[in-house]
């Protein structure tokens, strides 16, 4: 899919893609940014300020915990995890989420059928 | 990395808001960088990378815009999170308490039960007090506004006489020449009266009101209604009654078909109209069973009794209308009662009339037990500080065993305020924990004091209620704050470094000052109620050995009640009231001859009873002296009379059989009265005209001591006595006996004797004497009882203050004790050093404590009987059983100091 036209990300779907990207190692803000872009090959429409907003609701939800720590270029930066609630909110999100994408797509790929 | 809670807990990082923005920048920058890095390493230039990474961040808005916004959600989850840290922070501190707490079951206890009996002796007197003072009676509306009314009359050359007793000219004088009520109702007092007939009769109370008194008190019926106007109307009313809740579940099972029936009292049928709503006890809390209309009253004290001045018996009560104030009513009363005055009653014409508060007693004073309950609120209020005092200092002490915990603490950066709540937290919860055993207390405690020392108040609903629970709380809370306050302040104030260095041992001088000054407070305190306590326990030991002249424990008093005779004419009267006084005489000689019976009597007038003033000329005397105790007063006596009430004879011959209706006319006259009138001279073989001026006169052929005649508290007066049947004018016989061995055991068999004598007669009552002194007794039974427990409390608490702060005190100075030691003290120095203290701290408290109490003694004295409020030997005695207590409380400390090993104590640095 080319980079150019990204589909606009549906809303709430952020918070599920952030906390899949922490479910693998702690991140800070960049790291989980060039993370998804390079899942979607680019294909999700988000500024990079919406992802922040994104980190500071989950942090306040519980769902993730910040810390700061060194980057590998020796730069102060904000380390996000996901804390055992995140995990747990993670879960239930996929599960909404498949059945939900499978439920559209079986809508909208229905063929005609005659009565 | 350090956890975010516990960065925040040692404050290394502030949250504040500029903060919070900083590191909002910190994060975008990298960001940017970042992404500008990204971007140039795919081939755009630096500059380019720059534009297209500021881009992206924010494409819509602009970067000042998100910046904005994201800062604002920073900030938000930081106040969020700072709360929710902040909550958690408490219910940690809570656990630690508890834990703490827990830790040492001991002091818990302690302390607990310490607050508890403090909280809890509050408790339980601010329920009696809100009963008897705050609230009012049940079912009465806005009693406050309700105003008892009261007679003062100036009587020339004897003094000022109050009282709640007035004739119902003045009740009507009330209601119709006032506007300062919006009702005025009168009532008499509790009589008791025979409900059915013969041997099935019961004895119930019965008071007589006028129409408008259950309107002015604002009660509603439960069932039927209440008296008309129509129906309550001089000079006949109609034969009406108003059933009580009790005695209408007691006597009718609750049956509501009982409107409209007719009951039998005192012989006659009364239509009973309504029932007054559960737990309605008049206006006075004191047991009904009956309410009849005043007008129907059988006999009435006159055939002219709603217009005449002379005859007294009702009580009045008013509701003042809005913004009347008890002044002005009283004002207002006493012209319209001048205005209505026609001159029948010379002492009148000066009457004043006031309007007192509903708890006032029936000689205008505050009812001595509303004021001793208050003294009583007072004095359990200082048992809750001396336990207060106590407990802090119990708290102290143990926060200087914790110094260095706590220094540590401070160290690790937890913040003055988070320690003040942490010991403040310690103090509320071990108040509350008190508070909740306090209620327990308050249980037992209001229910002892209800039963045992106010039996006469008829009380309703637990003791424990809404209000009290409130109250307690309240005193809870206030209790914790005390207590957990000092030590809390005393702790975060602590040096830092010093305390790290020394642990608990120096724990500061200043410490130690403030918790002796504690335990002095204590010591002080205690001496004020123990004082208190002696004060009392002396003044009803004085009313106990009272010589009241007679020896009412020992005699019965018995009256039966006679079936309604419908005599009508004089004639038939006569005729009545001389079989009725056959029926005695046979009584008399029945029970005589009992052998269960040392000596039996008739009398017609009876201390604590009835009181007799005749007409009275003597030989020498164109009018008598009078003497402020009134008189002088009458009794017709048969001849055991003074060996059945154990009057001693002091002079002179008692009466025999012989003296007797018809015999020649004698008296027998009292010491006052023999001193009064006959200074320096024998009375015996002088005269008295007893009732007519007519010759012959009684010849005075015996003197006996003096007896009380109503009160224990009475000025003396002039008493004359004349044989039974020798009496014109006066009335209403009681049959008195002096059974051997305990009297109430012999009722029954008394009652059986009576009842032989005349089988038709109802209710046959049976009393000791003394149940009539003992209500005037109970005040200060109460006021030696309450001051005794909680006096006793006190010196428990403050005895255990001592021996705490005494052992703290040594423990702390162990090391200098081991130096001493090393040096060459003995055993018996060191012992001497802590006795000393400990005797010394004590010392002081007493000399405080007895100084309060000299100075308070003024307030008290009043209340007292018979003894000073600055009685010396209540003052000694005090100060010496508290000195015993001190010492015994440092003998232990003083003891364990001794034991003291000295390399220990030097290594232990």
């Amino acid at each position: 899919m080319p980079a150019s036209c990204p589909l606009p990300l549906v809303k709430g779907t952020l918070d599920a893609l952030v906390l899949k990207a922490l479910s693998w190692a702690p991140m800070h803000g960049f790291e989980i940014t060039a993370w998804l872009e390079e899942r979607s090959s680019g294909g999700l429409g988000v500024e990079d300020s919406a992802l922040y907003q994104a980190l500071y609701r989950l942090e306040e939800r519980e769902l993730v915990r910040a810390e700061w720590g060194i980057t590998g270029n020796n730069r102060r930066a904000r380390y996000y995890h996901l804390t055992a609630n995140g995990r747990t909110h993670l879960r239930a999100e996929t599960t909404r989420w498949v059945q939900y994408a499978e439920l559209v797509t079986e809508v909208l790929t229905a063929k005609r059928q005659r009565a | 990395m350090i956890r975010p809670g516990i960065r925040r807990a040692f404050r290394l990082v502030l949250w504040r808001r500029d903060n919070v923005a900083d590191r909002v920048d910190d994060e975008i920058a990298l960001h940017l960088d970042l992404r500008a890095a990204q971007l140039e390493r795919g081939g755009l230039s630096p500059a380019d990378a720059r534009a297209e990474a500021v881009r992206r961040f924010a494409a819509g808005g602009g970067t000042a815009t998100a910046r904005q916004a994201l800062v604002q959600a920073a900030s938000h989850r930081e106040t969020t999170m700072h709360e929710r840290e902040r909550l958690a922070a408490l219910w940690q501190d809570f656990r630690h308490s508890v834990r703490g707490i827990r830790r040492e079951p001991a002091f818990a206890v302690l302390v607990i039960v310490t607050l508890a009996l403090g909280i809890g002796a509050n408790a339980s007197m601010f329920g009696i007090l809100d009963r008897l003072l705050l609230r009012g009676p049940e079912h009465v509306v806005d009693s406050d506004r309700i105003a008892r009314m009261y007679q003062t009359t100036v009587v020339p050359g004897i003094g000022e006489f109050t009282g709640a007793t007035v004739g119902y000219v003045t009740y009507a004088d009330i209601r119709n020449g006032t506007r300062a009520f919006s009702e005025v109702a009168a009532y008499t007092g509790a009589q008791e009266m025979t409900l059915g007939h013969g041997a099935d009769a019961e004895q119930v109370r019965v008071r007589w009101v006028t129409w408008s008194y259950f309107p002015l008190l604002r009660v509603r019926p439960v069932l039927g209604r209440f008296f008309m106007e129509a129906e309550d109307r001089p000079p006949q009313g109609e034969a009406l009654a108003v059933l009580a809740y009790g005695a209408w579940q007691r006597v009718f099972g609750g049956d509501s078909a009982v409107i409209g029936r007719d009951v039998t009292l005192g012989g006659r049928m009364y239509a009973i109209v309504g029932i007054a709503p559960e737990s309605f006890t008049g206006h006075a809390r004191e047991p009904t069973d009956f309410w009849l209309p005043v007008s129907a009253r059988v006999p009435q004290p006159t055939d002219d009794w709603a217009t005449t001045r002379f005859a007294q018996w009702l009580e009045v009560i008013g509701r003042l209308k809005p913004g009347v104030t008890f002044d002005q009513a009283s004002g207002e009363a006493t012209a319209a009662h001048q205005r209505a005055y026609d001159g029948s009653v010379d002492y009148e014409a000066e009457a004043r009339l006031s309007m007192r508060p509903l708890w006032f007693d029936g000689r205008g004073q505050e009812a001595l037990e509303v004021s001793v309950s208050r003294w009583l609120l007072g004095v359990s209020v200082i048992v809750l500080l001396i336990a207060c005092a106590n407990v802090a200092n119990l708290l102290l002490a143990r926060a200087v065993k914790r110094r260095r915990e706590i220094a540590v603490r401070l160290a690790l950066g937890i913040g003055r305020a988070r320690l003040l709540r942490l010991l403040l937290l310690e103090g509320v919860l071990l108040a509350g924990a008190g508070g909740a055993v306090g209620v327990l207390v308050a249980l037992w405690g209001g229910q002892f004091v209800r039963a045992t020392l106010l039996p006469n108040v008829e009380w309703s609903g637990a003791p424990v209620d809404g209000r009290m629970l409130l109250f307690t709380a309240a005193a809870t809370m206030l209790t914790g704050i005390l207590v957990g306050l000092l030590p809390a302040l005393m702790a975060s104030r602590q040096n830092l470094t010093s305390a790290l260095k020394e642990g608990s041992r120096q724990a500061g001088s200043a410490r130690g000052g403030v918790r002796i000054g504690l335990t002095v407070a204590q010591a002080a305190l205690s001496m004020v109620l123990l004082v208190g306590a002696g004060l009392f326990i002396q003044s009803l030991r004085n009313v106990r050995n009272l010589d009241l002249g007679i020896e009412p424990e020992r005699v019965l008093t018995i009256r039966p009640s006679w079936l309604a005779s419908g005599a009508r004419s004089p004639d038939e009267q006569e005729s009545e009231n001389r079989r009725r006084n056959d029926v005695r005489v046979r009584a008399l000689e029945r029970i005589r001859a009992h052998a269960g019976v040392e000596s039996a009597a008739l009398t017609i007038g009876l201390p604590f009873n009835s009181r007799f003033t005749v007409r009275l000329r003597v030989s020498g005397y164109d009018s008598l002296p009078r003497l402020s105790g009134g008189g002088p007063y009458v009794q017709a006596v048969t001849s055991d009379y003074f060996a059945t009430v154990g009057t001693r004879r002091t002079s002179g011959r008692v009466f025999t059989p012989a003296d007797r209706a018809g015999s020649e006319p004698v008296a027998i006259v009292s010491e006052t009265m023999a001193r009064t009138l006959w200074p320096g001279a024998d009375p015996i073989g002088s005269c008295l005209f007893v009732g007519s001026d007519e010759p012959p006169c009684s010849r005075i052929v015996g003197v006996v001591r003096d007896t009380h005649r109503d009160a224990l508290r009475e000025d003396p007066a002039m008493q004359y006595y004349i044989p039974f049947g020798q009496e014109r004018g006066i009335g209403g016989t009681t049959l008195l006996v002096r059974p051997r061995g305990v009297p109430m055991a012999a009722a029954e068999s008394m009652r059986a004797e009576v009842r032989a004598a005349d089988p038709t007669l109802g209710y046959i009552h049976v009393e000791t004497l003394q149940e009539r002194i003992d209500p005037q007794v109970r005040p200060w039974r109460l006021g030696a009882t309450m001051f005794g427990i909680f006096g006793a409390l006190a010196l428990l608490v403050a005895a255990v203050g001592l021996y705490s702060v005494m052992s703290y005190t040594a423990a702390q100075r162990s090391h200098e004790m081991g130096v001493r030691m090393a040096l060459g003290a003995e055993a018996r120095d060191i012992r001497r050093l802590i006795l000393r203290a400990g005797v010394g701290t004590a010392a002081a408290g007493v000399a405080i404590g007895a100084m309060l109490a000299w100075m308070g003694g003024r307030f008290v004295e009043e209340l007292l009987f018979g003894t000073s409020a600055r009685n010396g030997m209540v003052f000694g005695a005090v100060a010496s059983c508290l000195m015993i207590v001190a010492v015994a409380a440092s003998l232990i400390p003083a003891r364990r100091a001794t034991r003291v090993n000295p390399v220990v104590a030097l290594r232990a640095e």
